[in-house]
């Protein structure tokens, strides 16, 4: 599976998330700064939440009709001498690219930032076909030199490391002399890059927002490095999920906009390039030769299905930025390159149950992620959605567990039962109260009194007090 | 010339079969959206209340703001390359350099004080690259202005090199007041009349905000990464 | 008015001062307190676990307990929120969701109630000391009830109030959450307690008694000076 990560186990990783205490830092400081920018930006509008309900209007009816606005796509695509490509497995993505760099005979690729090739591995097939692939958003260049560390974070990738951590990456592996300012580390991460725009043969992206109507897309970035990317080499691949597409124009800067502000607090990002076909004739700069990958790998399956909204991201990553148990885990806890609450959906979908079936418990369905979707995608309903899939349809739920709440139903369902429950309870957890609670728990209460006292049941349930002061009358 | 489709209509059979109906071919039209927020952004600014948000954007996105007319242009744009430490100039092919006067200053006065300057020419091939690669100051002219953002709109044609606002150390844009509207809504409406009015959309258009940024490193906000590291808006009052 | 308790199974049986608080502040502001005896849980534990079927058993109990009620106010946002889920639950039901959205319409969180039906702002409570008050996440994010609890406490004489700093986020209970991710829930309550004791509070003042539960368990296991206290004990002082 290629969107996964590292070979641990969901336990195994949280553990090791919980004591990176520098990452827990690093990620607790990003949430509190980043959700500020994000809430500025979002409220200065005044209207935000009519925004967000454009936002997902556009989306639904993109999704409701996608099949019409790719083929429409594509004909304006090759109308302007692109040739596009229909991917529906990552295989058949990576095929064809490895074909375009082997008829280009090219040696040395870069890429701007673009989750979908990460989820499909390309770097590692084109790696495979002898093929040198750079990296050129600053995040995912210092993780690539770093020996391929994967992302923890799908706006800013190498959130896990600190700037000591780089200084010694760039100094092993780059020669890199100077100190761990972040100044200093970036200027020398653009001068190696510059010489690398210099002589790529192919340049690949990913895809912000494709357009429809007039076969573009739209690649938004602060450094700049997209911009190199599409203008220096003389062949362009471009890859998107089938999904990241919108009608015109016009509904392309409600998405940006939504993109932006959600995603890094700004109005629009330093650079916002929209690209439509190769270079004109004459032209100097720009790809001679263009090629657009339009990707499935699993997401027609979801569409059509209870779990299509999930279909609606823009990929901002402000789920991530308010999730309270990202906070203490870490993106690396997730096991897979899309973390976080949009992760812990995405990634059962798209991965399967087998690999992702801890991601939907990861979560207090506390509501924040759906709070702050841009584009109204209710994410804790669909994790919830998930549980009830896994314990419905995977019976992949544990035994124990299922028994329990079977018991559940039948007690929560006849006052009977419950009322006689509720009545022995003080009695059945005797053996292990203390005064007026209990700190060690027998059974699932163990990892509740491992961590926190439970209170002992009240000898007087509340329902006992209501009734013996019915008998004996109001006196308050 | 015509590009290539491959693999597409099992793909989108597939599409349309997850939606449980046939394929949509035609038809679909965009509909009247039931919410259009974007329209009321600065909604009846005046040109004048236009430039005051772009003065205050531009303290956000770390760029300098000047304005002038077209008879103090030359003197302007003078001064700020000299902040900028000089040459090496690399500048768009466009007539409007010389109608906003400043021929004497791009062809005579900077080669004769050792600034290096060099006009787009897309007869020379690759030789444009090089030279944008190692300018110390790219100009290019905006064709729109967004003021809500701070963002300058370039179109890239043969004479109007998409390198010379990224290669260079740092930027300047040429901006005519009559260009600023309220944000992007109002761009990407007037790029789609375009477009329906049959002209080409240009294969490179570049939104830019200020110079290149990052913030990957702890969150640190380095100014100037792989593009410009600084860049100067140069307001000519037009109207 | 006539109010029909729904005292919520947490309160029932493990914190009954709550459950008091809530009818006698109730019956000094005028209510009627009526308190069906057939009431057990509201199917939370269950459907948030994804047992829906297991859930829908008890949701029509509580449905059929609570119809005929003019009012159904509990002291608990969250287990309002899911009264509030029933209709969505249900969807498409033709015998069941009718009556899950007659439910729904008619069931409040005690401080709403109080803010929003009754119209009071100040209950003449009055309580001595220095507080912080939880906002929980169900009650703030899904119900919707951010002012209410501000409001009233504001009007307690002689309370001395601290913002919780990060009060937005999860406290790291989450029902079953909380035993099954308990390394990750065991963090989240920790940065919580953190935070409770940043604000020098006395007292730690929540409307749900699940989030007190998790957050005073982890105070007291850490032998913490400050009290937790249900927001209806906190009206109800005079």
């Amino acid at each position: 599976m290629a969107m996964k990560i590292g070979t641990d186990n969901f336990k195994e990783r949280v553990g090791n998330g919980i004591n990176d205490s520098f990452m827990r830092g690093a990620v607790a400081g990003a949430q509190n700064s980043m959700g500020v920018r994000r809430q500025n930006a979002t409220e200065e509008l005044g209207n935000w939440e009519e925004w967000r309900s454009h936002g997902e209007e556009i989306r639904q009816h993109v999704l409701e009709n996608l099949d019409y606005y790719l083929e429409q796509l594509s004909e304006n695509v090759a109308k302007r001498g692109g040739h596009v490509f229909f991917a529906q497995t990552a295989d058949q993505a990576n095929e064809y690219i490895k074909g375009v760099v082997a008829k280009k005979n090219a040696k040395k690729v870069v890429k701007a930032k673009s989750m979908v090739t990460e989820e499909i591995s390309l770097n590692a097939t084109l790696e495979q076909a002898g093929c040198t692939v750079v990296e050129t958003d600053l995040g995912e260049y210092i993780l690539q030199v770093d020996d391929h560390d994967p992302p923890s974070h799908i706006v800013v990738p190498a959130l896990h490391k600190n700037k000591e951590q780089i200084r010694d990456v760039f100094a092993k592996k780059l020669g890199y002399q100077k100190t761990e300012k972040p100044e200093e580390l970036a200027w020398h991460a653009r001068e190696m890059l510059r010489q690398e725009y210099l002589t790529a043969d192919i340049g690949i992206t990913g895809c912000n927002f494709a357009v429809a109507e007039t076969g573009s897309f739209s690649l938004v970035t602060n450094e700049g490095n997209a911009d190199l990317v599409t203008s220096l080499p003389k062949t362009q691949i471009t890859v998107m999920g089938m999904e990241r597409l919108v009608p015109t124009f016009e509904e392309m800067e409600v998405l940006v906009s939504l993109l932006t502000r959600s995603a890094v607090g700004q109005k629009l990002t330093s650079y916002i390039t929209v690209l439509t076909g190769p270079r004109e004739e004459h032209d100097v700069d720009g790809p001679e030769e263009f090629h657009l990958v339009i990707v499935d790998n699993g997401r027609s399956k979801i569409l059509g299905g209870e779990f299509q909204s999930v279909l609606q991201c823009i990929r901002c990553a402000a789920c991530i930025n308010v999730c309270p148990v990202y906070r203490h885990v870490g993106g690396h806890s997730y096991g897979s390159i899309y973390s976080g609450p949009i992760g812990a959906v995405l990634s059962p979908l798209l991965g399967g149950y087998d690999e992702y079936k801890e991601l939907p418990y990861a979560s207090t369905l506390c509501g924040a992620c759906t709070d702050v979707c841009p584009v109204k995608i209710p994410l804790h309903q669909l994790l919830h959605k998930h549980r009830q899939v896994i314990v419905e349809q995977e019976g992949k739920a544990p035994i124990s567990e299922k028994l329990a709440m079977k018991a559940f139903g039948l007690g929560a369902a006849s006052p009977m039962l419950y009322k006689l429950g509720s009545k022995v309870a003080p009695a059945a957890m005797n053996p292990f109260t203390v005064g007026d609670k209990i700190s060690k728990g027998p059974g699932p209460l163990k990892a509740w009194t491992d961590i926190r006292e439970f209170p002992a049941p009240n000898k007087e349930r509340f329902r006992d007090w209501y009734k013996n002061r019915e008998k004996g009358g109001k006196e308050s | 010339m015509t590009g290539t489709i491959q693999n597409r209509e099992a793909f989108l059979d597939q599409i349309a079969s997850s939606l449980g109906r046939g394929r949509l071919s035609k038809g679909v039209k965009v509909p009247a959206w039931k919410h259009r927020p974007q329209d009321q952004v600065l909604n009846g600014a005046t040109p004048d209340e236009l430039i005051e948000v772009l003065k205050t954007q531009c303290l956000k996105i770390h760029t300098s703001l000047v304005m002038t007319d077209s008879k103090n242009l030359p003197e302007t744009l003078n001064e700020v390359v000299s902040n900028y430490g000089g040459g090496p100039v690399v500048s768009w092919k466009d007539d409007r350099f010389s109608k906003w006067g400043l021929d004497s200053l791009m062809k005579k006065e900077w080669p004769s004080n050792n600034i290096e300057v060099y006009e787009w020419d897309h007869t020379k091939g690759e030789e444009n690259i090089r030279q944008a690669e190692k300018a110390n100051v790219g100009i290019t002219i905006s064709e729109m202005t967004l003021a809500e953002s701070g963002t300058v709109v370039l179109f890239s044609d043969k004479d109007k090199g998409r390198t010379v606002s990224f290669l260079p150390a740092t930027y300047i844009a040429l901006i005519p007041k009559s260009t600023i509207v309220p944000r992007i809504t109002q761009a990407a409406r007037e790029l789609r009349e375009l477009h329906h009015s049959g002209s080409q959309v240009a294969s490179c258009i570049n939104f830019i905000t200020g110079p290149s940024n990052s913030a990957d490193i702890e969150l640190n906000l380095v100014v100037g990464v792989h593009g410009p590291v600084k860049a100067t808006y140069i307001v000519i009052d037009d109207l | 008015m006539k109010v029909t308790l729904f005292a919520t199974c947490i309160v029932d049986m493990f914190q009954s001062s709550a459950g008091i608080a809530t009818v006698e502040l109730l019956e000094r502001l005028g209510c009627e307190i009526e308190f069906p005896e057939s009431q057990v849980c509201c199917g939370q534990p269950a459907y948030n676990s994804g047992y829906v079927k297991e859930a829908k058993e008890a949701m029509k109990s509580m449905i059929d307990t609570f119809i005929d009620a003019e009012y159904v106010v509990s002291p608990s946002g969250s287990c309002i929120t899911m009264f509030r889920e029933y209709p969505h639950v249900f969807k498409g039901d033709p015998v069941w969701e009718p009556k899950a959205k007659k439910l729904a319409e008619k069931s409040f969180e005690l401080t709403q109630f109080i803010v929003d039906v009754l119209k009071i702002e100040d209950v003449g409570a009055r309580f001595d000391g220095k507080v912080t008050y939880h906002t929980s996440c169900h009650m703030t994010r899904l119900l919707g009830v951010k002012k209410a609890p501000m409001i009233l406490l504001s009007n307690v004489k002689g309370l001395e109030f601290t913002e919780l700093p990060g009060k937005e986020q999860c406290c790291g209970f989450g029902g079953t959450f909380s035993v099954k991710m308990a390394q990750i829930s065991e963090q989240m309550v920790d940065e919580k307690v953190m935070h409770v004791e940043e604000t020098g509070a006395e007292y730690l003042i929540g409307a749900d008694a699940a989030c007190l539960m998790n957050i005073g368990g982890r105070i007291e296991r850490q032998g913490k000076p400050i009290k937790v206290l249900h927001i209806a004990e906190v009206l109800n002082s005079r």
